[in-house]
């Protein structure tokens, strides 16, 4: 699955040159022929690294049971926050035999970058985890050293399925607006095929990365169904509601400021990401996703969106 | 320039957060009290939760520290009452007692604005009943019976609430802000079923139908006797309790027919009188010879404490009367619960966390600001567009302010979020307006607003599903994201496009 990886990728960088180099000669009069006609083709890449991203989760839900790796909030379990510089070597040495499934996660202060804090995470019961991270560290574990959360697995389970469910309304609940807003088939459908896009490849890399998530996670997943559609709504009633210009020069037009608009978001929560330690696990997942999904939504918003927009714009006979 | 109505609405908008927000709070001085112990000295004199300690026998109360020493060096000890003179926001207060206040005290807050859990501190518990959906009301009366104990007990500054998620189950919320106490599983989920048992009958139970009250202090309820034990310390704790008239009776009754025993202690009656903690037994008490056949309202209780040094057994003790003396006072709970969820969040490591999501906020701040100066070049677009960036953000922690909601982690992002859609609306405004200028300035804002109002609808659309999913888990996430846009499309943008289209024409 490696090679998918690299797959999926990829094109997503170097795709996005072609596209702003046609569309930015496009004045110049040179490239124009090309768009129009190669426009069906820029549809295929997208559609391909989909289709790369269903293939690797659904390989990825037959191997695992399920479509992402869920961290205890949404499995069951502890996860125990000791605050200070902890020796991580010795902590795992000492645990890893009777919590096999133990992992560690450091935190850092942004601007001094000392260690801050350690996370030490496993679907053990909170009591027993504490008491061996105590015995080994050999002080006690009180809450003015250490955080300590617990989640029973009948409810983490509840709670994962309801966000899924959550996750769905949102999207039948998004689709809803989409089609009341432009009331034509064609283009609602490409709105809703391009938000579709921006859920599956955030979620294979996601997957690839190997990053467990959170409820604050797919919580973020909802919110990126409204972030990312902004760029799509713009883009579609550009392209049917005005009449300047030709369709091309309107579509480059929206595109113009639509990129800027994802620059803009990705700016917004590039720092989150960047300095992923120190701030609440919540927090950074929450920033991470919305940062991939802002860069799928590039490809899904102007290469497949916008392809299919064009191609409706022309069998419709709008200029 | 004329400003316009829209620009007067942000304009009042912006300083009716202000106040909710109040800022200048972080200027005030003096300490606030969290909880006040019922039926106190303190409480009798009208010391309330909410007011404001400003000075402690004449002497200026700034901080806590301030507040701790002064009542510290006077040295309270009991049978010597002492005046104190308190005087807060609300008047003065003067106490005679020989203990200190019963009060206890926070520092003040610094304005409006509430953070929640994860990053102030605290401890969160999510518990339901084993084995058993409970109904709203169900868990209604199970709130109550909680409250009540962690009332009892001394608890403060708790919030217990019911909440229901998407698949129908009710749970109860305990959220308590600050230090954590040691023994909360037990308190919260603890059944609490107290019975006095002889033999087999049953004498009383805990509750106010059979127990009328409960000593909690002075020679009526100590810690009795500490003996060195197999393996440490044991301490022995007892206290007072009074039987309603009806359980005495029964008392009476069924030790008129219990025979005599006599032992090298003295004479009692051949059965014990067993208590029973959730059917385990706690401890068997001797009844004495003067007390068979007779109604006393009067029972001593007694129970252990262990401990490896003989202060350990001496705290454990206190704590196990502590603990016990509240189930007697409050009874038991209906239900066994189990908690399904129960977060300790560490004080220091939240005070850490806020100071690195301030520096991020701000940092986000700059570099949209540059980023938006590069691309437009034109201090004045840039400057308008970060003013209304910043406006957004600032009504929404006002509002939030207004509704005390507590500001988590996950409220927090979606403040950020929200900034961000927001400077991708006010883009959209910008790139409409100054293109296609053969057409009405007002025609470009109109066609700019089709777009903001689309996204708009989305995201509240896409978000509306956390308000319910994973207990409300998630509410404040979805609650600034709504809040944030809402302000977005009935004030700020506007009043934006209020602006470019002054710029323009």
């Amino acid at each position: 699955m490696i090679e998918e990886n690299t797959q999926s990728k990829q094109p997503e960088k170097k795709d996005e040159n072609p596209l702003t180099e046609d569309l930015s000669e496009k004045p110049a009069g040179k490239l124009k022929f090309n768009y129009d006609k190669h426009y069906k083709l820029l549809l295929v890449i997208p559609v391909i690294i989909l289709l790369a991203s269903l293939i690797y989760l659904g390989i990825f839900y037959s191997k695992n049971g399920d479509i992402i790796y869920r961290d205890v909030s949404l499995s069951g379990g502890t996860s125990i926050t000791i605050n200070g510089e902890i020796n991580q070597e010795i902590l795992e040495a000492g645990l890893r035999t009777k919590f096999p499934d133990v992992s560690f996660t450091k935190l850092e202060d942004i601007t001094s970058r000392k260690e801050i804090a350690l996370i030490v995470e496993s679907s053990a019961d909170s009591e027993e985890l504490k008491s061996e991270i105590e015995s080994i560290l050999g002080y006690e574990l009180t809450d003015e050293n250490s955080s300590i959360e617990f989640t029973g697995s009948s409810l983490s389970r509840d709670f994962y399925r309801q966000l899924i469910t959550a996750l769905i309304i949102s999207f039948i609940l998004m689709s809803i607006v989409i089609f009341l807003l432009f009331r034509t088939f064609v283009p609602s459908a490409a709105v809703i095929f391009a938000v579709f896009a921006d859920i599956a490849i955030p979620l294979a890399i996601v997957d690839i990365l190997e990053i467990k998530l959170s409820a604050a996670g797919i919580a973020a997943f909802l919110m990126l169904i409204g972030y990312s559609v902004d760029t799509d709504i713009l883009l579609t009633s550009r392209a049917l509601k005005s009449r300047e210009g030709t369709i091309n020069a309107r579509i480059f037009k929206a595109f113009k400021t639509g990129i800027f608009m994802t620059l803009v978001a990705l700016v917004a929560v590039l720092p989150a990401f960047f300095l992923v330690t120190g701030l609440p696990d919540s927090f950074r997942q929450i920033f991470l996703i919305l940062a991939i999904g802002l860069s799928a939504d590039v490809l899904n918003t102007w290469l497949t969106n916008a392809s299919i927009i064009k191609w409706y714009c022309e069998k419709k006979g709008i200029q | 320039m004329k400003l316009g109505l829209r620009l007067w609405i942000l304009i009042i908008v912006l300083l009716l957060s202000l106040l909710s927000i109040a800022p200048w709070k972080m200027f005030d001085k003096g300490v606030s009290i969290k909880s006040v112990e019922a039926n106190s000295t303190a409480f009798n004199q009208g010391l309330k939760q909410g007011q404001t300690i400003e000075f402690v026998d004449g002497k200026k109360i700034d901080t806590l520290s301030d507040f701790s020493r002064i009542i510290s060096e006077k040295n309270f000890s009991s049978n010597n009452s002492m005046k104190t003179v308190i005087i807060t926001n609300q008047g003065e207060f003067i106490l005679f007692s020989d203990s200190a206040p019963e009060i206890t005290v926070s520092e003040l807050p610094k304005s409006n604005i509430k953070t929640g859990l994860d990053l102030s501190g605290g401890s969160r518990a999510l518990v339901k009943a084993k084995d058993k959906d409970l109904s709203a009301s169900e868990i209604n009366d199970l709130v109550d019976v909680v409250s009540n104990r962690l009332n009892v007990y001394g608890i403060s500054d708790v919030q217990i609430s019911s909440v229901s998620d998407l698949s129908g189950n009710n749970f109860m919320l305990v959220e308590i802000a600050g230090a954590t106490p040691k023994d909360l599983k037990d308190l919260i989920s603890q059944q609490g079923k107290f019975e006095a048992k002889i033999g087999n009958q049953t004498v009383f139970i805990g509750g106010e139908k059979d127990i009328t009250s409960v000593s909690r202090s002075g020679q009526e309820a100590f810690i009795e006797t500490c003996q060195q034990a197999a393996d440490g310390y044991a301490c022995t704790f007892r206290f007072t309790i009074y039987l309603s008239e009806e359980a005495a009776k029964k008392h009476a009754e069924i030790t008129k027919a219990l025979s005599l025993n006599t032992t090298q202690q003295g004479r009692y009656l051949n059965e014990t009188l067993d208590l029973y903690l959730d059917d385990n037994l706690v401890d068997n008490l001797l009844i004495s010879e003067d007390l068979k056949g007779r109604i006393t309202t009067q029972v001593s209780i007694s129970g252990p404490g262990v401990g490896a040094t003989q202060e350990e057994a001496f705290n454990d003790a206190e704590e196990n009367m502590n603990k016990l003396q509240t189930i007697l006072i409050t009874g038991s709970l209906p239900y066994q619960l189990e908690i399904v969820k129960l977060d300790t969040i560490s004080p220091n490591l939240g005070r850490e966390f806020t100071r690195n999501i301030i520096v991020l906020g701000i940092l986000v701040f700059i570099i949209i600001s540059a980023v938006l100066f590069v691309k437009y070049r034109k201090i004045k677009i840039t400057f308008s567009v970060i003013m209304t960036m910043f406006s957004e953000a600032f009504i929404t922690l006002g509002i939030a302010a207004l509704i005390s909601w507590n500001l988590d982690a996950p409220s927090i992002a979606g403040i950020i979020a929200g900034m961000g859609t927001g400077v991708n609306d006010q883009i959209v405004i910008i790139d409409e307006s100054v293109s296609n200028r053969h057409i009405s300035i007002k025609e470009r804002i109109k066609r700019a607003l089709f777009i903001i109002l689309g996204a708009f609808f989305t995201i509240i659309a896409a978000m509306l599903p956390l308000f319910w999913a994973g207990a409300g888990m998630l509410k404040g996430f979805a609650l600034t994201t709504i809040i944030g846009v809402t302000v977005g499309i009935l004030v700020t943008r506007p009043a934006f496009a209020n602006i470019i289209k002054k710029m323009e024409e």
